[in-house]
């Protein structure tokens, strides 16, 4: 690398990582995505403490067996529901069904919006029959607690008709077992559980890695810009080659953000792995294959390169930051058509679509990573992404540096398109 | 070794069907001062940018220093450009060498060399500012040092003197000459004729791409004659354009400048000033590049009509 190139990357570098932007980011990135991470993650599992929940019957004969299902009815082996006794119920205020239902109902509300009480269930008298129940509670929208109180509730009432009908409901049960199915993801490196983990994974990356190939192209389509208003451009055309100019801030600002981009990826592997160990049991950490994480960098830098090329083309030919918008569009519509593919990637990551949008080049970055992470994609489709995408950035790279030289010393009106093809083919 | 720092032959340069430099030829000898002169959109900043082949030239050759204009060759380039540039988040010194990189100077030199300026331009307590945190003067300080510091033998300036205040053209004029003295060649460019004659050996007029004259000032002041008188006066001076061999009358409030035709004897002039006005002071001089420039362009535009 000649000395002047070298002087470019690295005040390119330099001036990028120093400031408080890039620290704050690069520190701030990993807590964000381990949050965004173990949150879902933690809230799906419900740690939240029992509800605290009353039966009030009206059908006399349900209270007993629906309590006693709802103490034993559990969430992902954890106990969901304390039951409590209704208020004026039991010795003291005698047998509820002696209270009036009313009463007991007007005592129940206060409990609730007193905090005492969670919620409580109602069964009306035909509720065997009918198959209805109501269950009032100043949190209804804990979907899975109901969910698991609504199957308790069911299987009583379920119980209740087949003894109706002279059936043994344990028998019944035993007979219409419904199957539990398990995913196990199998790869190289072993098997492992999965429940849902690796999808949520997948997708974190690769939000991840979308964000950061357009914050860093932006970067440089900014460092542009800047060089253009400052009007530093001219003095460094004296002294530089346009294409040197091009590519050491290509590079430095590439430094920039595969350090940035290393640090994120790093910590949220490593975390990944720490929890692997010891609370493998309780969270469930999708597996990282080194393949994942070489693939997960390398992507990256070829996603980089290939946008970084196309804004700083933009950046050369505008005059500041608005003009820039309108032509950054078409720029990101391939890796927007990425985001919005990727979905339907995920579903059949060995379908038509999911192998044809891998071999895109500014699609690939995004979609052939995804098809690395959920299964093993066939090495020659591997490399020929990879292949494809080198080509493109090349390509992508030589409209650019031509738009660059001739833009960058162009100031007043905004270039039109036919006006750049002109700047292409003649610089 | 080759007497010329800068020899245009022939060159051309056309964006997009306008010809901002037409078949221009110059050479700039070493350790002159050498004026680009003319007015704005004349093309002389076309011309600087092709000699630092920041552009290349449509036609014609470029040499630098004896050899033909090339990456190497503008590396012993100095060039401020008319619109001035520094990173304007990074720290002066930081800046400094950095411009002194891009032109091939190693860093521990452009350290060394960096202080001096610094004292010298009074910008040593700067030194580890964030250039936006200067001052506009000190800026132009700075530009100037970045301009500098890779110890140019050609030091090529567009428009050296504008936005500097009067102590600051001081200290610019006075560091340029003694850059001279040490055998650095300047080009100047600018519109502002009189601001740079006084600093310049050898001057090239243009105008709209093309040259109109060039040569040593004292020469081409020469070629004019000593047909400008410079009167101040009081009274009413109005009949002085009616006098014979008068060509032109300018006023410039404090005084009048009258200027004569070829070969006209400016005494009846005197005679009838003397007679009819008190004046104060009476002055034959050479005429100024300005009115040489507009002089010349004037005919040839008569010429081509």
């Amino acid at each position: 690398m000649s000395a002047k190139l070298w002087a470019i990357v690295k005040r390119e570098y330099v001036e990028r990582v120093r400031t408080k932007g890039f620290v704050i980011g690069t520190i701030l990135g990993p807590l964000l995505m381990g949050g965004m991470m173990i949150i879902p993650m933690l809230a799906a599992r419900s740690t939240s403490k029992p509800l605290s929940v009353a039966v009030l019957d009206a059908t006399g004969s349900l209270r007993e067996p629906v309590e006693e299902a709802l103490r034993a009815a559990r969430f992902d082996g954890k106990l969901r529901f304390q039951v409590q006794p209704v208020p004026g119920d039991g010795p003291e205020g005698g047998p509820a069904a002696l209270a009036t239902p009313g009463a007991s109902e007007a005592a129940l509300k206060k409990a609730v919006l007193e905090g005492k009480l969670d919620g409580y269930l109602e069964l009306p008298a035909d509720a065997v029959s009918a198959g209805t129940a109501r269950y009032f509670g100043r949190n209804v929208s804990n979907r899975i607690d109901l969910r698991t109180m609504e199957r308790a509730v069911s299987d009583v009432l379920v119980g209740q008709r087949l003894a109706g009908a002279g059936l043994d409901p344990a028998k019944v049960k035993d007979l219409t077992k419904e199957l539990d199915l398990k995913t196990i993801r199998v790869s190289a490196s072993g098997e492992r559980e999965d429940r849902g983990a690796a999808m949520i994974f997948s997708i974190i990356l690769l939000m991840i890695l979308y964000v950061s190939i357009l914050i860093w192209g932006q970067a440089v389509m900014t460092s542009v810009i800047e060089e253009k208003t400052s009007r530093v451009v001219e003095v460094m055309g004296s002294g530089v080659s346009p294409t040197t100019l091009l590519a050491g801030k290509l590079l430095g600002v590439g430094g920039a953000g595969l350090t940035q981009f290393l640090v994120w990826s790093l910590s949220l592997f490593g975390v990944s792995l720490a929890m692997a160990g010891p609370l493998a049991g309780s969270i469930p950490m999708p597996e990282v294959t080194p393949l994942m994480l070489v693939s997960f960098v390398l992507f990256f830098l070829l996603g980089y390169f290939f946008y970084a090329a196309l804004y700083a083309a933009i950046g050369a030919s505008v005059n500041n930051v608005q003009e820039a918008q309108s032509l950054a569009f078409p720029v990101m519509l391939p890796i927007i058509l990425g985001m919005v593919f990727f979905p339907a990637a995920l579903e059949a990551p060995d379908g038509t679509l999911a192998v044809t949008l891998s071999m895109i080049p500014g699609i690939s970055p995004l979609i052939m990573f995804l098809r690395i992470v959920v299964l093993t994609p066939p090495l020659w489709q591997i490399g020929l992404s990879i292949a494809l995408m080198v080509l493109g950035i090349l390509g992508v790279l030589w409209v650019s540096a031509r738009i660059y030289r001739v833009g960058i010393l162009m100031y007043g009106k905004k270039p039109t398109f036919p006006e750049l093809m002109k700047w292409v083919r003649h610089a | 070794m080759n007497d010329k720092a800068i020899v245009l032959k022939g060159i051309g340069k056309a964006f997009s069907g306008h010809v901002a430099v037409k078949d221009l030829s110059l050479e700039v000898p070493r350790e002159s001062v050498f004026g680009l002169l003319g007015p704005n959109g004349a093309g002389k900043t076309t011309t600087l940018r092709m000699v630092l082949n920041i552009l290349g030239p449509d036609s014609g050759t470029i040499e630098i220093l004896g050899k033909p204009a090339d990456h190497a060759a503008r590396d012993r380039i100095g060039y401020m450009p008319e619109e001035r540039g520094l990173y304007p988040r990074m720290v002066l010194e930081d800046q400094l060498v950095f411009m002194a990189a891009i032109k091939g100077m190693g860093r521990k030199e452009a350290e060394a060399r960096l202080g001096p300026w610094l004292e010298r331009l009074g910008l040593a307590d700067w030194r580890r500012k964030k250039t936006n945190e200067l001052s506009k003067g000190m800026q132009q300080k700075a530009q100037f040092i970045a301009t500098v510091l890779h110890e140019p033998d050609v030091l090529i300036m567009d428009e050296p003197m504008s936005g500097l205040d009067p102590v600051g053209m001081d200290v610019m004029r006075e560091v340029m000459l003694d850059l001279r003295r040490k055998g650095t060649t300047i080009v100047l460019s600018s519109h502002q004729m009189e601001a740079v004659e006084r600093l310049c050996d050898r001057v090239a007029l243009i105008n709209r791409g093309e040259k109109v004259l060039d040569g040593a000032v004292s020469e081409v002041k020469a070629r004019h004659g000593k047909n400008t008188v410079v009167l101040a006066y009081d009274g009413d001076g109005s009949f002085l354009g009616a006098l014979p061999g008068v060509a032109k009358v300018t006023d410039f409030g404090q005084y009048v400048e009258v200027r004569m035709h070829d070969g006209a004897d400016p005494q009846p002039l005197l005679r009838e000033a003397v007679a009819r006005l008190r004046l104060r002071r009476f002055e034959i001089v050479e005429p100024s590049l300005h009115d040489i420039f507009v002089e010349t362009v004037t005919r040839h535009g008569k010429e081509a009509a």
